[in-house]
């Protein structure tokens, strides 16, 4: 008998068992894929950094007064262990461009150096260690290749002052340090004989050379206090910061896993509910083995066979399937980083076991109803009426109606928890993409703006721009520029303010110790203009507002005084508010308008800031922005959503993610509809056969079937549309305070959240439940004779 | 005037890609008011012809006219209608919907039926009528497992009635049922009958078949031969049972 009804389960139940075994499989795949994924991340981004030796701590210089100081300044410094320093040339986009003279993309600086004084490692897309680039050729770091479709053995053109070279891609190389989505710069590799040519340009040699060190140290509070006696710098950071600059790489993983997860709990609903149904189906099986005295644990034991013989099977095929899909969710994360494998098909492995033994235990428990059916359900075949279900409080009498929807409702109601296996499963996978639809639609809206400085019409990051200024001798100077574009503007009929936020490296000293820190100050753009999250803007010189990244760095808080070294007026200043920044991974000082600030000091210009002054529509101001590109002939002008796009760098990685969710969100929602509207209707072949024999059309069976998976995939929308919100809120917060911002008011998108991704979920239930209901056309109103 | 006319029907099942000739060339035909059971061995094709002439099963030749219609030509849009408007079918297995009251079981056919434009509360009193002519008003709102097999059976009669049919097919309708509720779902059918209700049904129980008018006797998908009942009004139940019996016995059952 056991092995007559193990062969009948497989056979009757051929479509149903095949789903499951998808089922077991995409959740072994899901689980090994997604494991090993946060694995190698979390711990891959140490391997990567270790295996580029990167150092501790990493310095970059740039401005004429900035070279040859770090290297004493280190040598000196007793908590560094050991450094290593390379120079460089930054450039711009304008820096690059195509061999016929058009224009590329270059995101952020451009820095240009020689392989041969490289001082960090950098590898090939093979993961090979490159050491070399021939003469007349570069190789490249970051997306440059891609997104600007160009091919290995294609030239670019590169121009750093008056010297024009045209050299071949070589090919792309992987970069620890600027490689990261979040940290964007394109690093080009030549030759020393290229690079030394470069050089030879007096303007370059003297305004555009910088310094990189890579600083291995025990002591990163003192490295920090170390480093701020060195001029011109224009980047400081931890290891730590570093392997934050991959947090985006680590939200793919993130969603990875939380989508493995939410398979999981799918997978082990759906099975409770395949395992509980098929119990259900076989009480004659189940009553007749009672009667005859086979035990419970044997009975139990029947079907764990079948469940253990599925989840080896989909275990096994999972396993393997999680290497390749593993590493095609990871493709755009080893892009730009070596991650270390070592360990990686033994977590494989071991996910996989772990699976298959929470399926088994998963299984035993549910099997548990054995224990309930009695040997009287056999002989009654089930007719004793303790397996019906009750009838709900719906009456078709008091309803106008169709019977077909009343019956999809009345099933519903009369049966929640039958139907809870749906709407838990379509919540889930809902929900996940819904939170994935805000954190995008957020990172694509100008919310985040005051996380990078205040809102204003339009913004020019028109990098070479910015560099002549950073080279500008003093403030006054810059007014004058910044007067002169305004006045360009205006003149063409578009009056406006320019306004720049510049940030300075200064020493900046508490209890003692010093520590180099980037300090925000606005040209045109008052202190008290920007975002406070606690307390009152700086009133004077004075008073300065830090991030808490700062604060806790410092360890001070609001009412305490820190000294910052102006270079030569040191100024205790009084810490007046708390204010989130994403710039810097936030870790930036908001000084007064009047706090002495030198150009020297500065270390970077991001972007103009323009506000029409007589308040455009927002039309007009798009209107403005092509007028103001052809005015400046330049590329660069964002109005405040496209900018934060920009700088949040990973949007398109978002919405490739988001769409890769949402197919696997499709594919599960068709194979809990299909396998569960299979097990309804076998379970309910009588009752079909009855409809049709009492002279119900095939399209009302299909209706009623098709609507009652239908109202659920509606609750279950419903429900996750109005979860959304909150649970955006809870858990994506954090992943934004990671970058630096803690407070973020999220952009919720009515249309989508409410109306086009529910939609979407809920015309692939009715779809996938109407082509799966077509399979009552099958049974006969003649099977009445016929079933059990 | 006859109601249903069965003429040369045929019905054949492959099965194993073995021709099975369930019905052979089948000729009879119901009046209007009649009542006719079918009789005979297992496996002789009772059942068949209960479902082909009912239009549940399609017929491999012949033809079933049911009020001067040819079913048998009939697509399966038309053959639901006509089964939902102008047929009703009690089955031995009293097959009702799990999750709905006895009262919404017996009126289901009627909300479903395009034939008058009767609203629901009227139907429902229709249903409520049904129930307590049959006696059974009280289990209105119970649930389907709360009731006897006979109550229930009763139910099923009433949900065959709920549209008014021309006819109803009933197929064992006292087969799952003791002698108790035999009786009495046999005196419904009778008295549906006698208020002019046509019916065709198939049963291996003499009692039964003695309240009925005709009995057509089938073996191996033929009939062969009709006893009929109708002449002796003042025949007690007990001789017509013995009639019955003998001419069975005489047919070879």
């Amino acid at each position: 008998m056991y092995l007559s009804i193990l062969k009948k389960d497989l056979k009757r139940k051929k479509a149903m068992n095949i789903i499951l075994l998808i089922f077991i499989i995409l959740a072994t795949m899901f689980v090994a894929s997604g494991l090993n994924n946060v694995f190698t991340v979390i711990n891959g981004t140490d391997y990567y950094l270790d295996k580029a030796e990167i150092g501790d701590f990493v310095v970059i210089t740039m401005g004429d007064d900035s070279r040859g100081h770090a290297d004493g300044i280190l040598e000196k410094a007793d908590c560094v262990k050991s450094h290593k320093i390379e120079t460089c040339i930054f450039g711009s986009q304008n820096s690059v461009s195509r061999v016929d003279g058009s224009d590329v993309q270059t995101k952020n600086t451009a820095l240009f150096q020689s392989m041969s004084d490289a001082k960090l490692k950098f590898f090939d897309i093979k993961n090979e260690l490159v050491t070399n680039v021939n003469q007349g050729e570069v190789m490249i770091a970051g997306k440059f290749i891609e997104n600007n479709n160009f091919e290995i053995g294609d030239s670019i053109r590169i121009k750093l002052g008056d010297v024009e070279m045209d050299l071949k891609i070589a090919g792309k190389v992987k970069d620890a340090f600027l490689g990261s989505d979040f940290m964007g710069n394109t690093r080009f590799l030549l030759n020393q004989a290229d690079y030394d040519k470069f050089l030879a340009d007096d303007m370059i040699k003297a305004h555009y050379q910088g310094e990189v060190a890579y600083i291995e140290t025990d002591d990163v509070a003192s490295t920090i206090s170390a480093i701020a006696d060195i001029p011109g710098i224009a980047f400081s950071g931890a290891r730590s910061t570093l392997v934050m600059c991959y947090v985006m790489e680590m939200i793919v993983a993130f969603v990875v896993l939380v989508l493995s997860i939410c398979l999981i709990i799918v997978s082990f609903v759906v099975l409770r509910f395949s395992i509980g149904f098929t119990i259900a189906e076989e009480y004659r099986e189940i009553g007749v083995m009672k009667a005859i005295g086979i035990k419970n644990h044997k009975i139990r034991g029947l079907y764990i066979v079948k469940y253990l013989i599925m989840s080896v099977v989909g275990g096994i095929i999972g396993f393997f399937a999680s290497i390749p899909f593993g590493n095609l969710l990871m493709a755009s994360v080893t892009e730009n980083m070596v991650l270390g494998n070592n360990a990686g098909v033994l977590i494989n492995i071991i996910s996989t076991i772990a699976t298959i033994i929470i399926i088994l235990l998963f299984a035993y428990g549910s099997t548990g109803k054995v224990k309930k059916l009695t040997p009287i359900d056999a002989i009654r075949s089930g007719q004793t009426g303790e397996r019906f279900g009750k009838k709900s409080f719906l009456r078709i009498g008091r309803t106008k109606v169709r019977p077909s929807l009343y019956m999809a409702i009345n099933d519903v109601l009369s049966a929640p928890k039958r139907f809870m296996t749906i709407i838990i499963s379509f919540f889930l996978c809902t929900l996940f993409v819904l939170m994935l639809v805000n954190t995008v639609s957020t990172m694509k809206s100008p919310n985040l703006i005051t996380t990078f400085g205040t809102k204003s019409d339009l913004y020019i990051t028109d990098i070479d721009g910015a560099m002549e200024l950073m080279n500008t001798s003093d403030k006054e100077n810059l007014e004058i520029e910044l007067k002169k574009l305004s006045d360009k503007i205006s003149d063409a009929d578009m009056p406006c303010d320019i306004s720049v936020d510049i940030q300075y490296k200064y020493k900046v000293i508490v209890s003692e110790k010093e520590f180099a820190i980037s300090c925000a100050q606005s040209i045109n753009i008052p202190v008290d203009k920007y975002d406070y999250l606690e307390g009152t803007a700086p009133q004077n010189k004075k008073e300065i507002a830090v991030t808490p990244q700062v604060s806790e760095l410092l360890n001070i808080k609001i009412g305490d005084t820190v000294t910052i070294d102006f270079v030569g007026e040191k100024i205790d200043c009084i810490v007046t508010a708390y204010f989130q920044t994403m710039n810097n991974l936030g870790e930036l000082i908001r000084l007064h308008d009047d706090a002495p600030t030198d150009m020297s000091c500065v270390s970077a210009i991001r972007q103009y800031q323009v506000d029409f002054t007589d308040n455009p529509s927002d039309t007009e101001i798009e209107n403005r922005k092509e007028k103001i590109k052809e005015l400046l002939d330049i590329e660069e002008i964002m109005n405040a959503t496209e900018y934060c796009v920009d700088c949040v760098s990973v949007v398109p990685t978002m919405d490739a993610v988001k769409l890769l969710l949402l197919i696997i969100t499709i594919i599960v929602v068709i194979l809990v509809t299909v396998l569960v509207e299979r097990s309804f209707i076998s379970d309910e072949k009588s009752q079909i056969a009855l409809l049709k024999a009492i002279g119900f059309r095939n399209r009302t069976i299909i209706n009623w079937n098709t609507l009652r998976f239908g109202i659920v995939a509606l609750i279950a929308a419903i429900l996750a549309a109005a979860a959304s919100i909150p649970m955006t809120v809870l858990c994506i917060t954090p992943i934004f305070g990671m970058m630096g911002a803690t407070k973020i008011e999220f952009n919720i998108d009515p249309l989508q959240i409410f109306l086009i991704y529910p939609a979407i979920i809920f015309a692939v239930t009715i779809i996938s439940a109407f082509l799966t209901s077509l399979y009552t056309r099958k049974i006969k109103s003649s099977d009445t004779a016929s079933i059990e | 005037m006859n109601i249903l006319e069965v003429k040369d029907l045929c019905k054949t099942y492959i099965v194993n890609k073995r021709q099975n000739n369930v019905l052979k060339n089948v000729n009879f035909s119901v009046a209007k008011g009649d009542m006719v059971t079918i009789m005979g061995p297992s496996g002789s094709g009772k059942s068949t012809l209960l479902y082909t002439v009912s239009g549940m099963d399609k017929a491999t030749a012949g033809e079933v006219s049911f009020c001067g219609k040819d079913i048998t030509k009939m697509n399966d849009k038309k053959l639901a209608d006509v089964r939902l408007d102008e047929m009703g079918f009690i089955f031995q297995q009293m097959y009702m919907m799990k999750n709905m009251s006895i009262l919404d079981n017996i009126i289901l056919p009627a909300c479903q039926s395009k034939k008058t434009n009767e609203s629901r509360k009227a139907i429902t009193e229709r249903g409520l009528t049904l129930m307590r002519n049959l006696g059974i008003v009280d289990i209105a709102d119970n649930d389907i497992n709360e009731v006897s097999g006979g109550q229930l059976q009763r139910a099923c009669i009433c949900r065959s009635m709920i549209n008014n049919p021309e006819i109803i097919f009933a197929d064992e309708p006292t087969g799952a049922l003791n002698r108790a509720s035999s009786d009495e779902v046999m005196e419904e059918l009778k008295k549906l009958n006698d208020n002019g209700t046509t019916i065709l049904l198939v049963t291996h129980d003499v009692k039964v078949a003695a309240k009925c008018k005709r009995v057509l006797f089938i073996v191996d998908g033929n009939i062969k031969g009709e006893y009929n009942l109708d002449k002796g009004e003042n025949i007690s139940m007990r001789d017509k049972e013995r009639a019955v019996n003998n001419w069975l016995m005489e047919m070879g059952w």
